[in-house]
């Protein structure tokens, strides 16, 4: 049976914001790929440019291996412990989400650059105008962001499961490892491509923290500014097509796994 | 006798609900039922028996000890849900299998019982499939096979038959008094349904709005009450006073 569609003024002025909101961006994207495209093939040639993948690449993985790390016990802990201070602990731990990244990068810079920054200097562990300050800031930036996905992830679990658990002789540690941590794993996966492209992308706290030195900081991020501030246009446009396409994969791979543990809906469509 | 169950002016509030003064206890062996209308408390109550709030006043007592004094994986309590919350991401054998790998059982003594227990439940046919493939009926099977198959003491049991068609409700009736028997477990279970709580229970505790408001002998359900509300809930009138 043919469907039928009847549409208000509503339904089309929603529609048309829609379809421009999709040609703005199509518009924006394409003026990138286009005008880079011509500098791709001297991009992927350049020892440069292949050095801030390698480095993008190389400290986004290091800093979200750290950030899961971190979130999934943090979220354990704002989900299914009695800490104290629980609701205080979990604004604090979401606030950097709210700041602008160039004033976590400020913040960062204030802390690694004070007597503390200088004793972990002294001890080997080097943050300001060094590698580790890139990792660092796409640190600061995605843990907050890791630990709410997580949080959400965990709080849509039925505790009752665990509980069962428990009941059935399963340890608290027993219970997070055979119960919540496996009903957790689409999530999990969603948030390690997330959060990694996010690392990716960083720039703000980066550049605040380590500042932006050919072939020593340069991510790729980086490489496109750098590029454009010595008025090489091209190759900047051929590097964010790089990053276009890296994110583009990680995109592709959160709509799958978004796609596999999505619910299906019996209401396809309101039309009254 | 150590009650099986003893419930001791129990007060809980749960958001705006409030669980108001209940005693009772359930005697060794005993099959209790808890009857009320939706909203009365009565998943609330089971879930205190099991343990699952802290801040409850009163006391909950399992053969004599306080339910919050013994560690949650010491209770030796079976616990159904009316949802039947079975482990979605493990076939039946291994929901089956769970408790008593946690007790670190050798694979071949788990083999064994979990075989077993499959053929008293009749699900043998599912043992490799996931709950999301297995009928109302077949997933109460599993949930209760996975709670008995540790021996417990105490099995609660939450509106366990309210999702199944009436002809596996009869059988899953029978089941339970065959479970009662052969397990010997104090079987305590919420139902709205007056004719499940008289069929299987030897005494009913009638809730409303958090109160306990009787326990009676399962033959003595339908007389008159001195509570109005009770009487309106059976649909008891004056005149039925025996």
């Amino acid at each position: 049976m043919k469907n039928r569609h009847s549409y208000n003024i509503f339904d089309i002025l929603s529609m048309m914001i829609t379809a421009g909101i999709v040609l703005f961006i199509l518009f924006t994207l394409l003026s990138i790929i286009i005008g880079g495209l011509p500098y791709l093939k001297e991009a992927l040639r350049s020892r440069e440019v292949w050095f801030s993948i390698g480095l993008s690449i190389y400290t986004a993985s290091i800093s979200t291996s750290i950030c899961v790390l971190l979130a999934i016990p943090c979220a354990y802990g704002l989900t299914r412990t009695a800490m104290p201070f629980k609701k205080a602990s979990q604004i604090i731990i979401e606030m950097p989400l709210a700041l602008p990244y160039l004033v976590l990068g400020l913040c960062l810079l204030v802390v690694f650059s004070s007597d503390f920054g200088k004793a972990l200097k002294n001890l080997g562990f080097k943050v300001v105008f060094d590698r580790k300050g890139i990792i660092m800031a796409q640190l600061t930036v995605n843990l907050p962001f890791a630990v709410r996905l997580m949080k959400n992830a965990m709080s849509q679990i039925d505790n009752r499961l665990e509980f069962i658990a428990g009941t059935l002789g399963a340890s608290r540690w027993e219970r997070f490892y055979t119960i919540l941590l496996p009903l957790c794993v689409p999530s999990i996966i969603m948030m390690i491509v997330l959060v990694w492209s996010r690392a990716l992308g960083e720039f703000g706290a980066t550049l605040m923290l380590v500042g932006v030195t050919r072939m020593k900081t340069e991510t790729l991020p980086a490489s496109i500014y750098l590029n454009i501030s010595t008025g090489e246009n091209g190759m900047a446009m051929a590097c964010a097509i790089i990053l276009l396409v890296i994110s583009a994969m990680s995109l592709a791979v959160t709509t799958l796994l978004g796609g596999i543990s999505k619910q299906h809906t019996r209401i396809k469509d309101v039309n009254q | 006798m150590v009650s099986a169950i003893e419930v001791k002016n129990v007060f809980l509030k749960m958001g705006d609900f409030q669980l108001k003064n209940i005693s009772f206890d359930i005697h060794p062996k005993e099959i209790f039922a808890i009857l009320g209308k939706t909203g009365a408390g009565k998943t609330l109550l089971l879930e205190s028996i099991a343990g699952f709030y802290r801040s409850m006043e009163g006391g909950i007592f399992l053969e004599g000890k306080n339910v919050l004094d013994i560690p949650l994986t010491e209770r030796k309590i079976g616990f159904v849900y009316q949802d039947y919350g079975l482990f979605p991401h493990m076939t039946v054998r291994k929901n089956i299998s769970y408790g008593l790998k946690t007790q670190k059982r050798s694979k071949k003594e788990i083999a064994e019982k979990v075989g077993h227990m499959a053929e008293i439940m009749s699900i043998t046919h599912i043992l490799e499939q996931y709950p999301d493939t297995l009928s109302g009926g077949e997933k109460q099977r599993t949930a209760l096979a996975r709670s008995l198959v540790l021996n417990p003491g105490v099995l609660l049991l939450d509106e366990p038959f309210s999702a199944l068609d009436p002809v596996t409700k009869a059988i899953m009736y029978k089941e339970l008094l065959k479970i009662n028997e052969q397990f010997d477990c104090a079987i305590l279970f919420v139902t709205h349904d007056f004719t499940e709580a008289q069929k299987l229970a030897r005494r009913i505790g009638i809730m409303d709005k958090g109160c306990l408001k009787a326990v009676r002998n399962s033959d003595e359900l339908f007389d008159y009450y001195q509570n109005d509300e009770i009487n309106q809930f059976f649909g008891i009138m004056k005149g039925d006073c025996i």
